[in-house]
């Protein structure tokens, strides 16, 4: 690291993915939270993709594009197989400890969260008066295109504090982790970046350089290992906030 | 019914939402356009026709399978598709387990529009024009300076692995790298 505390030097071999492991995870830590590395590596991360258009031209066979349409339109499951993986129901009695208790945590929780909202809403109703934002801990689900998958974010009573929990996502490879975003103006900042257990199972603390409240929306998606500046990967999970 | 939609005409974008509609014919104009970068991209790492013909075809797959989860105003469908190429040529070259190697990883010549289309909608001449300003830009750069970037781009090592790769300091491979993203950032400007 510099001096002047930025990581300018290592952005454009962040933005090959050339960093060694370690390396990689301290710039993904760093930018996140340094709008001019963050600027930098952007347009760094702009040339790396026009890379590509570098490479040398080559032509397939003829037949590539008749296999690719026979593939996709008598086969539309899955590019790569996935590990197989039992229905349901069957998984059901396998349901790791964990994953029981902390769906009955999240279920709890936004048990809490409704009595709390009710007592809120009678309260406005008899006082006739609004307020901006007041009561108990928030919980918020998460859905998306993932069969299965599901979480739940949770926002302390001031915003200050969150967490997130999520479940029957798939597990990625070891050069890929999943990335939670917080959405606010059309510009996401990162949350987190975590794994999952061979259960799809995880979770953590959500941490955010403001007041969870000013965030509209969050989202999940697939990134490299340690995280990205800005989304580039397949989104798997998204939720409203306010 | 058959569709009488002429797919040529369509822009990326729609070309996509189209797929995401599970239009086989939209998945068939994409590859027309894109094939041979998305193609060239991968032999150009995995150096074995078979296997690039493999890559392709994976990710044009996953285009099909993924269509709905492309955001335009993330970035254009080009860098999508190429972005998910070289992941996956990547992953395929990770997991061969292969020692490291130099040989057979080149940049384009320029000029080289064999076959690219100056016709069709415009931001397919639009990527011709830019796919010769990058070659030309590349082309430009120290000798030492293209071969580091070439095996970080299309290989994927690591600065550490091209340092063994060329038996040269771990630092003069991270000062390669840094000098031939520079003068590329300088000599690309934005779009």
């Amino acid at each position: 690291m510099s001096a002047d505390n930025h990581f300018l030097e290592f952005l454009p071999a962040y933005a090959l993915g050339s960093l060694d492991p370690a390396e990689h995870i301290a710039v993904s830590e760093h930018v996140q939270n340094c709008p001019v590395c963050a600027a930098e590596l952007i347009s760094y991360q702009t040339v790396a993709a026009e890379l590509a258009l570098a490479a040398p031209d080559a032509v397939p066979s003829a037949e590539l594009k008749h296999r690719l349409l026979a593939r996709v339109q008598k086969q539309p499951s899955l590019l790569s197989p996935a590990p197989s993986r039992p229905p349901w129901w069957q998984r059901w009695p396998q349901f790791s400890q964990r994953a029981v208790m902390a769906w009955g945590i999240a279920s709890f929780l936004l048990i809490l969260v409704l009595i709390a909202s009710n007592l809120l809403l009678w309260q406005r109703l008899t006082r006739l008066e609004t307020t901006a934002r007041s009561g108990g801990m928030r919980a918020i689900p998460l859905t998306g295109l993932t069969p299965g998958a599901a979480g739940f974010v949770l926002i302390g009573a001031d915003g200050q504090n969150g967490a997130f929990v999520v479940d029957a996502l798939p597990t990625l490879e070891p050069d890929r982790q999943y990335q939670l975003w917080l959405l606010q103006n059309g510009y996401r900042t990162s949350g987190a970046v975590f794994s999952v257990d061979e259960y799809g199972y995880g979770g953590g603390r959500i941490r955010a350089p403001k007041n969870l409240f000013e965030y509209s929306g969050c989202d999940i998606s697939v990134e490299p290992a340690g995280g990205s500046s800005q989304p580039t990967g397949e989104k798997v999970l998204a939720g409203t906030l306010n | 019914m058959k569709s009488h939609v002429d797919y040529s005409k369509l822009d990326d974008v729609e070309l996509i939402a189209l797929v995401a509609c599970a239009e086989p014919d939209a998945l068939a104009e994409l590859y027309e356009r894109y094939h041979r970068l998305v193609f060239g991209l991968a032999l150009n790492a995995v150096a074995d026709h078979a296997a690039a013909e493999e890559i392709t075809l994976d990710v044009f797959t996953r285009v099909w399978e993924k269509s709905e989860t492309y955001r335009a105003e993330q970035a254009k469908v080009t860098t999508w598709l190429l972005s998910l190429a070289r992941h996956r040529t990547i992953d395929v070259l990770r997991h061969r387990h292969t020692r490291l190697e130099r040989n057979l990883v080149r940049w384009g010549d320029v000029p080289d529009d064999a076959g690219f289309s100056r016709n069709g909608p415009e931001e397919v001449v639009e990527l011709a024009l830019r796919r010769e300003q990058v070659r030309t830009a590349v082309a430009q750069l120290p000798a030492e300076q293209k071969e580091a970037l070439a095996l970080a781009y299309f290989k994927g090592y690591t600065h550490r692995q091209i340092a063994e790769i060329l038996q040269e300091p771990l630092g003069t491979i991270k000062t390669r790298l840094r000098s031939a993203m520079q003068k590329l950032r300088q000599m690309l400007p934005d779009e």
